[in-house]
């Protein structure tokens, strides 16, 4: 069931309530569940924040609450499964489900009470309509037993009999002998049997792709808009959500586009609303076109170019030749060696100052021109000023900082505390350690391009590193790692259909168990993030009979042994070609 | 005489910039340098004497400033040594407010005997107090539980250990859970806040 007015059918219906809010690891839901927290404290509504991982992490976190609750909110998480089957959940407890994966599962949708989704039915694509993949078992059975009677006067009332007569024609449809009865049982199977297949057409075609909807970040802000309850720091967090979406390509560039407006208008309204004058304290956001370098203002320019994925795979910054390109643009545009070489915010006020336009400039010749896009900065005293992707990768970072010492639960509640203004600390911390991810990818990429080992299997390349790594036996990491590599390989292959391909990468999660994590990313042409991967995984798993653990709520994402991959990569290749 | 380079006073001074320095809640109680300040405080006293009485029997009035001289001092130290107690007192009174009725160990190692009398005097009349202050006869009101005002009634939590369930006043049950984080009533969990069980997050 899709709730549409979160005001009043989902809002309202929490006040005074105690409240569980289970989280996944993304950045886009701890952004939104920070919102909803901020709404939960201004109505001193009781509340508990668990972070889980995965579907097992999911039904660990409510068996122990179970019981205790009867509100639950899913943040980013529970879509795409169908709760009621998988949680068991008592009569009277009510998930509200707040998920940017698409596709929903359809017993979500057309749960009539106990599912809510947040969100709008009608912005939703070709969600199958309730009659053609649910059968009324019910009606069925009865159907079965009263076979004699009920059926062919069924018949009779469809083929226009008139009602008034009907009990004069009763029983004369008991006469029709046994053949027709058989006859009839043999058109209804057979009418059975075209809608089942009817139906899995259906659901195949429903749930191929995997995307992803509106990030659920904007969302909960909305609902803090609608109810008058929002500021500065909260649509900042929202911000950070949807710059999530767009640099993990998660969302299309036009709608991003289309976005950034309606959040735009925000920004002026509450910059207007308050009246903190004071540039110490006040928190200010602008509104800019900025430039896809990863953390430029806290990195020295040529570093920050190098490891940005855009700007180095088109100027092929890992080779000899891209180093001297880099050199000449960098001469044309006028910044010396020297400047370009220190820390941005050493860099001279002027150059600083000239920095964007001078990129700019030179975009279309270096072709380099997507470069730029609209993001948002927030300054905040005279010191800090962050653009929304600054601290996209270094929550990602941070996120993803596990350690011996240092539970995946602790980064998450550490990452959560580095969105708010009074931790600077734990932020810069984590840009220093979003700098340190960034050059192991690039690394990664120059090596495994040097040494070709990006391999093609026809209707896909694909990638195996070999052994554990420190950053990228994390989900968010190999993405980021895959797609630069994708995109690198593309740059320097010849073929023509390079574009067109996709690419899977793996990577060993734990030399013990001998899993391996497998992430697969979409071609660099395309620019929606319609992801086929994780049905694929799902089939090619089912043919192969290798096990597969597709326990991340990223479909494409997923588990298995070490020693399964190389049949399962078999097995992906027949079913892709 | 090398005795004589030294100042009058300073040892007291000393004594005051000592306590004032300290990092600790309260530093050991300096009994030497209290016995030096009393042992100067002494010997001019006797001097003092020594020279009024010369003055009574001849009227020479010669020595008449070093006597006013030397009885500044005299009170000054004096002050210091008051001073100085009376900071102690005030720390100790604060003692009670923060740790309650029992003195840590190695707090009690920093006090002097009449220190700690003074303590538990003061602990019980705390106690008289606050069992008097109570509205309804026999239900003493802790004055010790909220030392500022709480800004609200509910605090933000995260769980530290697993606790497993806690149950509040209203008959909600909490499953505290490493890493998990809340929204509750300060009241009812500050004790776990104190235990060290829930973290308050700012």
């Amino acid at each position: 069931m899709f709730v549409q007015d979160l005001r009043n059918d989902f809002y309202r219906q929490l006040v005074g309530k105690r409240i569980l809010i289970v989280v996944n690891y993304d950045i886009d839901a701890i952004c939104a569940s920070r919102i909803l927290q901020a709404l939960f404290k201004y109505d001193h509504m009781l509340y508990t924040v668990v972070p889980i991982m995965g579907v097992t992490g999911l039904k660990r976190a409510y068996g122990e609450h179970q019981g205790d609750v009867k509100y639950v909110v899913l943040m980013n998480c529970g879509g795409c499964v169908d709760i009621v089957e998988l949680l068991q959940p008592a009569e009277d407890v009510t998930f509200f489900i707040c998920d940017s994966h698409r596709p929903l599962d359809v017993c979500n949708i057309y749960s009539d009470r106990q599912v809510c989704i947040l969100g709008d039915a009608s912005l939703e694509e070709n969600i199958p309509a309730f009659e053609t993949i649910f059968y009324d078992s019910d009606g069925e059975d009865e159907e079965e037993e009263e076979d004699e009677s009920s059926d062919p006067e069924q018949q009779h009332n469809d083929s226009g009999a008139g009602e008034s007569d009907q009990e004069d024609e009763a029983p004369k449809s008991r006469k029709l002998s046994r053949l027709e009865r058989h006859e009839q049982r043999i058109l209804k199977q057979r009418a059975r049997r075209q809608w089942e297949s009817e139906r899995d057409r259906i659901m195949f075609e429903y749930t191929q792709f995997s995307y992803y909807g509106r990030s659920a970040a904007l969302m909960v802000f909305e609902l803090a808009w609608k109810l008058s309850k929002d500021n500065m720091d909260l649509l900042w967090w929202a911000i950070v959500g949807i710059t999530e979406q767009l640099l993990l390509g998660k969302i299309e560039s036009g709608s991003y586009t289309l976005e950034l407006e309606q959040i735009q208008s925000h920004v002026s309204r509450l910059t207007n609303k308050t009246n903190d004058q004071n540039t110490m304290s006040a928190s200010k956001i602008t509104f800019e076109n900025d430039l896809h370098l990863v953390l430029y203002r806290h990195w020295p320019v040529t570093e920050s170019m190098r490891y940005s994925r855009y700007s180095s795979c088109q100027l092929k910054l890992w080779t000899l030749r891209g180093e001297k390109r880099l050199h000449e643009l960098l001469l044309e545009m006028g910044l010396p060696l020297v400047h370009a070489r220190q820390t941005y915010g050493a860099m001279d006020l002027v150059l600083r100052k000239e920095f964007f336009s001078m990129v700019e400039r030179l975009a279309e010749k270096y072709d380099i021109a997507d470069i730029v896009y609209g993001t948002f900065t927030l300054s905040y005293g005279y010191r800090s000023r962050y653009a929304a992707a600054d601290y996209v990768y270094a929550l990602l970072a941070i996120m993803e900082s596990v350690k011996k010492h240092k539970t995946p639960e602790d980064c998450f509640l550490e990452a959560s505390d580095a969105l708010s203004r009074q931790h600077k600390q734990l932020l810069s911390a984590g840009i220093d350690q979003a700098k340190l991810l960034h050059a192991a990818v690039f690394r990664q990429v120059q090596s495994s391009l040097e040494a070709r080992q990006v391999h093609s299997a026809g209707s896909f390349f694909y990638y195996v590193l070999q052994e554990e790594h420190a950053f990228f036996s994390y989900p968010y990491a190999l993405g980021l790692l895959a797609r630069f590599l994708l995109r690198g390989h593309v740059a320097t292959s010849r073929a023509r259909q390079a574009p067109d391909l996709p690419l899977i990468a793996s990577c060993p999660l734990d030399a013990a168990e001998g899993m391996c994590l497998l992430v697969g990313i979409v071609p660099v042409r395309e620019d929606s993030p319609r992801n086929f991967f994780g049905k694929a995984f799902e089939q090619a798993a089912q043919k192969s009979g290798v096990a597969l653990l597709q326990d991340f709520f990223e479909p494409a994402v997923v588990q298995l042994r070490q020693s399964d991959l190389t049949r399962f990569l078999d097995s992906l290749t027949v079913l892709l070609t | 005489m090398s005795r004589q380079t030294k100042l009058f006073g300073e040892k007291a001074f000393d004594l005051l910039k000592e306590l004032e320095r300290s990092s600790q809640t309260i530093p050991a109680f300096d009994d030497d340098g209290v016995r030096q300040v009393l042992e100067e405080i002494k010997a001019i006293f006797e001097e003092n004497v020594a020279q009024a009485s010369t003055y009574n029997t001849s009227g020479d009035r010669s020595l008449w400033p070093l006597l006013n001289f030397r009885h500044a001092a005299l009170q000054r130290n004096k002050r210091c040594l008051l001073a100085y107690l009376y900071e102690r007192c005030k720390r100790i009174k604060a003692l009670r407010w923060e740790f309650g009725p029992i003195i840590p160990g190695d707090i009690k190692q920093a006090l002097c005997e009449p220190e700690v009398t003074f303590f538990n005097n003061y602990s019980k009349s705390l106690a008289a107090y606050m069992c008097s202050a109570g509205y309804n006869q026999g239900l003493p009101i802790d004055l010790t539980n909220n030392l500022r005002p709480p800004k609200s009634l509910y605090i933000e939590v995260r769980c530290m250990e697993d606790y497993g369930k806690f149950e509040l006043d209203d008959g909600e049950v909490i499953h505290l859970k490493k890493n998990s984080q809340h929204y509750l009533p300060r009241a009812q969990v500050e004790s776990l806040v104190r235990q060290g069980i829930l973290t308050h997050i700012a």
